[in-house]
This record gives structure tokens, C-alpha cells and sequence, in this order.
């Protein structure tokens, strides 16, 4: 770990740092995208769910899985809207509209099928370089996570931390 | 795999019957609410550790815990609610019952073939022959339990060979669970004794960890 007491984040753990037990919690945080499958329960909230409480009882373990809960967590957010749109309009159609579709909503499948289909890449992706300890970046939610969990200016407790009383400060200039 | 659940020299009939006429309202009720919450994590993680397990070949270690203290919770109501401890069985994954022992050691590799064999096959290999007999037994376990019921009412005592084999009962059924579960490689003998090849016996050394816990 490369220490810079000028940085504003804390440095980033190297994969030779990070405990196998680590890595593997940092991964199955984005294999909580088919928590609904292994319930046999197709609803949309049922991943978030999963996302939330896998966050919660992860965070504190370390930087490393807080960063990929956080990441995970978040990045399924937008994808959960999606679904719960769809599956609202859908249901609209099938019980209302006499399974009359538009071409709006057709736009609208194949636009949430696309964002599931890059979500379901980029999360085994995450889940692949999570698993060999390394950082994975997404697009926004990447540098929303890194910021959240590594920010010196964010006081976060973790497993294996004591107390720290920051008591002594360099002089103010 | 560590089993165990000790006699007690005596048994309060007072629980007994506490436990007989309102056991389900203040034993069954609140565990079965909290441990089907917690059962649904344990599923989606069972699911997900065995493609875990085909990509990896390892099951993730804090998973693994996770599912031990699952099962161990659920032993603790068991082992209360058909009489073979006195005591309320305590809430949480991180507790613990000082007549009850379980434990499973955390297996650093787990076999792809055999796991797969166990997803298409289990049900054939596994769940038909061990299911069937602990199927039959259930109802001897049931039947000794109505009897047990009786004699610790009368005496106090739990007849020593009704507790074993309800004991033995619910120690064969772990060891299914736990196969079919991909939490061990070894297939579960068809016997609820000690097995020497299976299991490790209860120490001090692992009764004074769970005490710490």
C-alpha cells in the first residue's frame, strides 16, 4: 500500500494486500443481479433488496468490499428503475390495453434490454477484477464510490480499526 | 462436521410443559418469522455459491459461515422445540446454545465435478435413498418423542436412548444438508452415529470457542 499523507484519499489496497476472503466479498456484491433468479422471484426490488442488504452487512469489513457494495449497489439503482417501468407498462398492456403494444413501448424493451445486458456484463466484469483484488471502475458510479469510500474527509469505522482520537495536528500555516 | 447435542442430568418439566402448550406461539412464531428472512439470504447464496464453486472451485469462506450459523440457529430451535434442551433458544446468527454444537470446517476446495453431479443428480443419489429412510425415521423420531415427552415429565430425566436417537436423527439429516448444500465433498453415510471418517468429535477447545462467541 503507497502511504501519501498529502493525498485526500486513503491509498488503495494492491491485490497482493487483499485477503482472498476480501476479494470474494468484494464479488458477491454484483452477483446479488441474480438474487431474484435464485428465488424464483422476478421482481425487480427482489436484486435490490438483495444489493442493500448485502451492502449493509458488508461495508465495514474493509475499503476494498465497501467500495465494491457501494459501487454494485448503486449501479443497480438505475437498472431497478428500468425493470419496474417495464414491468408497470407491461402489466398496463396486458390487463388494460388488450395486449395492444406501440411502438413506444417496444422503443422503451429494447432500450431496458440493452441497459440489463450491458449491466450484466460490466457487473461479471467488476465481479472477475473484484475476485483477483483489483479496482474496477464504472462510468459515474465508479468515481462516486471511490470518492464515498476512500475520502479522508469521510470518517467511516471498519472491522479491525480501533478508535482513533485524532488528537495531535500539524501546525496550521 | 462437529454434532452434538448434550443430555442434560435433568430437565425442567415446568419448560416442558411451557413449551408443549405455548412452544409454538413463543418459540416456533418469532424464530420461524426471523430464520424464513434469513433462510431466503441463505438460498440466494446456496445458488449463487455453486456457480461460485464451478467458476472458482472454492466456496466463498464468509458464505460458508454464514450458512454454518444459519443451520446452527435452526438446530437451536429444533433441539428446543422437541425437548432436548432446556432453555430459550436465543435469537441471532451469532449465538449460541451451550447443549448444542455444531460446526463445519471450511473446506478450501470444493470439487466441480461433484457438484455438478450433485445439482443433475443429487436428487437420485441423495435425496431418494437418504431422503426415504430419513423419511421412514422421521416418524420412530416422532413417536420417541411422544414417549421421551412422558418419561421427562414423570421422572425429569430424558432416557438416554431416545435422546441419542433422535440425536443420531437429526445429525444424519445435517450431513445431507450439508452435501447437498456444496459445503463438503464427502458423501453422508447412511448412519446418524459418530463417524470417525466424517466427523470431529466435541472438544473443550471447540465448546470454549463457541462459549467466546
Amino acid at each position: 500500500m503507497i502511504e501519501n499523507s498529502q493525498s485526500i484519499y486513503y491509498p488503495l489496497p494492491q491485490p497482493n494486500e487483499i485477503p482472498e476472503r476480501e476479494r470474494e466479498d468484494a464479488m458477491g456484491s454484483y452477483l446479488m443481479m441474480f438474487a431474484a433468479v435464485a428465488v424464483a422471484l422476478p421482481l425487480p426490488i427482489i436484486n435490490l433488496v438483495a444489493a442493500v442488504a448485502y451492502y449493509m452487512v458488508n461495508r465495514r469489513k474493509s475499503r476494498f468490499i465497501h467500495f465494491h457494495t457501494l459501487q454494485s449497489l448503486l449501479s443497480q439503482i438505475p437498472t431497478t428503475l428500468l425493470n419496474w417501468g417495464l414491468l408497470i407498462w407491461a402489466a398496463q398492456i396486458w390487463f388494460f390495453d388488450h395486449l395492444e403494444t406501440t411502438n413506444y413501448f417496444w422503443g422503451y424493451l429494447i432500450t431496458v434490454g440493452l441497459a440489463n445486458l450491458l449491466y450484466f456484463i460490466f457487473s461479471l466484469l467488476a465481479a472477475y477484477y473484484a475476485r483477483k483484488g483489483q479496482m474496477y471502475y464504472f462510468i459515474f458510479f465508479g468515481k462516486f464510490s471511490y470518492h464515498q469510500v476512500f475520502s479522508r474527509t469521510k470518517s467511516f469505522k471498519y472491522e479491525g480499526e480501533g478508535d482513533i482520537t485524532i488528537e495531535n495536528q500539524p501546525p496550521k500555516m | 462436521m462437529t454434532f452434538d447435542i448434550k443430555r442434560q442430568e435433568s430437565y425442567s418439566r415446568g419448560e416442558l410443559l411451557l413449551r408443549t402448550f405455548f412452544g409454538f406461539i413463543y418459540i416456533i412464531i418469532p424464530h420461524a418469522i426471523l430464520l424464513l428472512f434469513v433462510g431466503l439470504a441463505a438460498s440466494v447464496l446456496n445458488f449463487l455459491s455453486f456457480w461460485i464453486i464451478l467458476f472458482t472451485g472454492r466456496y466463498p469462506e464468509s458464505w460458508f459461515e454464514f450458512q454454518v450459523k444459519y443451520m446452527k440457529w435452526n438446530i437451536r430451535v429444533n433441539a428446543s422445540f422437541f425437548n432436548l434442551v432446556d432453555g430459550y433458544p436465543k435469537f441471532g446468527l451469532n449465538q449460541e446454545h451451550e447443549g448444542v454444537h455444531f460446526d463445519v470446517a471450511y473446506p478450501e476446495n470444493i470439487s466441480r465435478g461433484s457438484v455438478l453431479l450433485r445439482f443433475f443428480f443429487g436428487w437420485l443419489y441423495v435425496m431418494i435413498p437418504h431422503g426415504l429412510i430419513l423419511g421412514i425415521l422421521v416418524y420412530a423420531v416422532l413417536i420417541v418423542n411422544f414417549i421421551a415427552w412422558w418419561a421427562v415429565l414423570f421422572t425429569g430425566n430424558y432416557p438416554k436412548s431416545m435422546f441419542d436417537f433422535q440425536v443420531k436423527y437429526f445429525r444424519w439429516s445435517q450431513r445431507v444438508s450439508l452435501y447437498m448444500a456444496y459445503m463438503t465433498d464427502k458423501y453422508p453415510p447412511f448412519t446418524g452415529s459418530f463417524d470417525p471418517e466424517y466427523d470431529l468429535p466435541v472438544t473443550n477447545d471447540s465448546i470454549d470457542e463457541n462459549a467466546e462467541n
